[in-house]
């Protein structure tokens, strides 16, 4: 592939599909995150955890949103690194929730590996990183939010 | 709620999402019939936000208000916010985007029959 493609592919998170991967974020990042807010605001004392994990994830989709819209090599650091959050809290939350039902109190957005929302919460940390990695600037092998690229 | 009103938004709404997702496989930009299709389902929901508004103020009550005109509101912002990125986004992915905002309409409507208990 020319290098012409790939420098303007690494420019795209946010056009393409990518677009259509943002848009599912941030409304994920407002329906979690408004559901999450009124549980906490009016109900806390019934499963604060629960409803502040809801929370936490509801905000990671933000900023995942936000990293893939920018797509600068820090957003795309900061996009991965949530997308990696959020696929080791869906995968350790789902988890948890089926071995130890109702440890939570209440349904949070990862329980159930996110079967309330379709499973969409699953599902949408795995095609970040793939996105993530198909718009990469460099072919060095390796993708990791932590590991030292070559200077871009 | 109204029963009839929101069957006819599910139908539409599933009918267009079909529509743009057999689009997107084909590789065609969001075009016309796309914006016309969001503009009926639009229409459709804002009869329903109107309807549901004046039910509530003629006592008639959802269980839970709060939850209740979060899914309104949001669902009345779902076709036009899908129509601004779809025409931004003049790839297949445009038609995509309507595609799986369309699948979220009929998820919004459940929902809010489901509150209004």
């Amino acid at each position: 592939m020319p290098a012409g493609t790939r420098l303007r592919a690494a420019r795209s998170t946010g056009a393409g599909p990518g677009r259509l991967l943002v848009a599912v974020y941030a409304f994920f990042a407002l329906a979690a995150g408004a559901r999450a807010g009124w549980q906490l605001t009016t109900r806390w004392d019934e499963a604060p955890v629960a409803y502040l994990l809801s929370a936490l994830a509801a905000a990671i989709y933000l900023v995942a949103a936000v990293g893939l819209a920018r797509g600068g090599p820090v957003a795309r650091r900061v996009a991965a690194g949530c997308c990696t959050v959020e696929l080791t809290g869906v995968l350790a939350v789902g988890t948890a929730s089926l071995v130890w039902p109702g440890g939570f109190g209440h349904a949070t957005v990862w329980s159930g590996y996110g079967i309330g929302y379709g499973f969409v919460p699953l599902v949408l940390p795995v095609l970040g990183l793939l996105w993530l990695r198909r718009t990469r600037p460099d072919r060095s092998p390796g993708n990791f939010p932590n590991q030292v690229n070559h200077v871009q | 709620m109204v029963d009839g009103l929101a069957t006819t938004i599910i139908v539409i709404a599933l009918l267009l999402a079909g529509f743009s997702g057999l689009m997107a496989l084909l590789a065609r930009p969001p075009g016309l019939v796309h914006l016309l299709g969001l503009t009926v389902v639009e229409t459709a929901l804002l009869a329903q936000a109107v309807v549901a508004i004046g039910k509530m103020f003629s006592g008639d009550r959802p269980e839970t208000m709060t939850t209740f005109v979060g899914y309104l509101l949001t669902a009345v912002l779902i076709p036009p916010l899908a129509a601004l990125l779809g025409v931004a986004e003049r790839t297949r992915w445009g038609s995509a985007l309507i595609a799986a905002a369309c699948l979220v309409v009929p998820v919004m409507v459940v929902r809010l029959q489901q509150v209004w208990g």
